[in-house]
């Protein structure tokens, strides 16, 4: 249990578990399979645009373009569908070599200009959001093929569990390896706590930047695939909402926008619980005019409970070495 | 920059033609506030306004994306290529007019189409759907279609949007007029984007989908990711009034899945938009006692009108929409020009 609480990520765990189960006390529907189901849905692409920010995060930068490479990937996996009558498999294909390309040119640029990735991302958004346009001319694609449907709408058997949510429960699980037990991972960590030093003990910063925003390119793209799975229809405005909800659920984890600190455990669960306020202001059925306030309380009371529970180790460290 | 804007604009028009000129030196630009399909029909009423009025130029062009500069931008670089005439959806109810006023200064006539500017202004009208009226008629026809007694649930659009709050209080009026029957038991709104509609709706289909009868929604996402729900749940006890054209709804209708939808007339506002414009700069002028409607922005609110399309003619609504159109435009010059 000591250990437990040690984590970065138990404060947030805790905050899960009273908020779930105050709310399923009040409103038992919380709780029924399809509000489960629907739950999961919601956190499954939101798991992986936090990831594809997360990584950025942790190495210092941010990523403004998220949602515009998961945009594009979204029309471009759709339209490549419905106009080229592309293979599933292979469309995703493309999809992907489409979000890793986007990443590589923000973390190239960034790394060759000497420019704020903050700033190259801000172009580049513009340049992937121009592209999807012009592809689109803002009407979305609409003959998705069955399959993707299915996959999108689709249940475990008879369990609440959604098909949609494999993906990131699998990719979750390949970050936190990554970003723990992995030499490249250790090194964006290392890099984003302070450039010099990583620099003086060897690790490429080329290297590491680039492969954090092809990463990220890597997973918004997902994201913008499962988006459509789930939309059944491929617009142009998918990845338009992503900004803000990227950075709400690392920062919720306790992740430094400097760099240096990450979790992959916590970030997630920092997912979780904007999901979970975002149902619960719908189940309690909040005036639309209040939805903004009360989101934005719910947050900070949530990163209250976690910096509190930091706070109270840091003093019991104290105390430990001053004895 | 606004006397460098002054001197294209008036080059324009010089080598465009005078003040009064033959329809075919009207070259109009329809300009929406950013890319949404709602416009994509503003094409095609561009290019039938110059095939039926002989009109020089009507060509849709849309911003990047939803940014005032940039839709500023785009009218200043239309106008510097020789369109002489504006439509626009404003991309800000105030700050459009300081565009409309220049373009005003420099003898270029324009218009507020699908959404209006707040007065005073430049612009000659504004051209769009009485949203509130919509939105009442279609909650008419929802409650209706649910035996005039339910509890319904209206999803809407952007809060900042004063078009949402005419919505919210037109569904609010038609529910009162029902007589005690319908409770409005939910008003979800901001959910103009897709994945946090998709998340909202179906959170309230899985809290309150037993006991909702009837869903009324007045903004376009909200309409697509309500009908997707009710055709994912394979619902067809919840009656559905939607808002707009989009296919999905539209294949939700066919499917029985939603009860029918309120068309807009993007079509007619686009068509007639050019028409007018033709007019004004063929010497026309907006009477002042012309049957005018008033908004909470303008006086001089022109309706597009608006019509209710359920299983029994949803294939035929283009039809529908040009009906509409057809009808404004054959007592538009006498009830509201002095030619």
């Amino acid at each position: 249990m000591a250990a437990l609480f040690k984590k970065d990520w138990f404060g947030l765990l805790i905050v899960v578990i009273v908020s779930g189960l105050a709310i399923a006390v009040l409103k038992p529907a919380f709780l029924s399979p399809f509000n489960l189901y629907v739950l999961m849905v919601s956190i499954s692409y939101m798991l992986i645009i936090a990831l594809a920010q997360m990584i950025i995060i942790a190495i210092g930068q941010m990523n403004l373009s998220v949602g515009a490479i998961g945009g594009l990937v979204a029309i471009s996996f759709s339209g490549l569908m419905e106009v080229q009558q592309v293979s599933v498999p292979v469309a995703v294909l493309i999809g992907l070599i489409i979000g890793m390309l986007c990443g590589f040119l923000n973390g190239y640029i960034t790394v060759r200009s000497g420019i704020s990735a903050f700033i190259i991302t801000l172009a580049t958004l513009y340049i992937f959001k121009g592209i999807n346009l012009g592809i689109t001319e803002a009407e979305p694609f609409y003959n998705i093929p069955e399959t993707v449907k299915n996959f999108g709408n689709a249940k475990i058997g008879n369990t609440p569990i959604p098909f949609l949510i494999i993906i990131p429960i699998i990719i979750t699980f390949l970050m936190w390896i990554f970003m723990n037990r992995t030499e490249t991972g250790r090194h964006m960590l290392a890099y984003g706590n302070s450039v010099q030093s990583a620099e003086l003990i060897g690790i490429s910063s080329s290297k590491v930047v680039i492969t954090a925003h092809v990463i990220s390119g890597f997973l918004a793209a997902i994201a913008g695939m499962l988006v459509v799975c789930r939309l059944q229809l491929g617009t142009p405005n998918i990845g338009d909402s992503w900004l803000l909800p990227s950075f709400a659920a690392p920062v919720i984890g306790g992740a430094i926008l400097a760099g240096g600190k990450v979790d992959v455990i916590a970030t997630s669960l920092g997912v979780l619980i904007v999901a979970i306020i975002s149902q619960a202001l719908v189940i309690f059925k909040i005036d639309p005019f209040f939805v903004q306030i009360f989101l934005g309380v719910m947050i900070l009371l949530a990163v209250f409970v976690n910096r509190y529970r930091e706070y109270k180790q840091e003093a019991r460290r104290k105390i430990f070495s001053s004895e | 920059m606004k006397l460098l804007f002054s001197i294209v604009t008036s080059a324009a028009v010089l080598v465009s033609g005078s003040a009064f000129a033959d329809s075919s030196d009207t070259k109009v630009a329809l300009v929406p506030g950013g890319p949404h399909p709602y416009f994509a029909a503003w094409e095609r009423a561009g290019q039938d306004a110059v095939k039926d009025f002989g009109l020089g130029k009507a060509d849709y062009k849309v911003p990047a994306e939803w940014d005032l500069s940039q839709q500023n931008e785009l009218i200043e670089s239309l106008v510097g290529k020789g369109y002489n005439a504006v439509l626009v959806f404003p991309g800000d109810a105030v700050g459009t007019n300081k565009i409309l006023g220049e373009l005003d200064d420099a003898g270029i006539p324009t218009a507020a189409l699908a959404g209006c500017v707040e007065q005073p202004t430049k612009a000659k009208m504004c051209f769009g759907t009485d949203t509130g009226h919509s939105a009442y008629l279609g909650t008419k026809q929802l409650i209706d279609a649910m035996g005039g007694k339910g509890k319904i649930a209206h999803f809407t659009g952007f809060l900042v949007d004063p078009n949402t709050t005419l919505r919210i209080k037109a569904v609010e009026k038609a529910v009162a007029e029902a007589g005690g029957g319908v409770e409005i038991i939910q008003v979800i709104a901001d959910i103009d984007a897709y994945e946090p509609a998709d998340e909202k709706i179906n959170a309230f289909m899985a809290a309150q989908g037993g006991e909702v009868d009837g869903i009324v929604t007045t903004a376009w996402v909200p309409a697509v990711v309500a009908a997707q729900a009710l055709t994912n749940m394979g619902d067809k006890r919840i009656k559905m009034v939607g808002i707009d054209h989009d296919e999905v709804v539209l294949t939700a209708i066919k499917d029985g899945f939603v009860h029918g939808t309120m068309l807009q007339n993007p079509y007619g506002q686009g068509y007639i938009g050019s028409y007018a414009m033709d007019k004004i700069r063929g010497g026309c002028t907006f009477k002042a006692d012309a049957p005018w409607k008033a908004t909470a922005q303008t006086d001089q609110f022109i309706d597009s009108g608006t019509v209710f399309v359920d299983s029994s003619d949803v294939d035929t609504y283009v039809d529908a929409m040009r009906g509409i159109s057809l009808e404004i435009l054959k007592t538009f010059e006498d009830d509201f020009l002095d030619c």
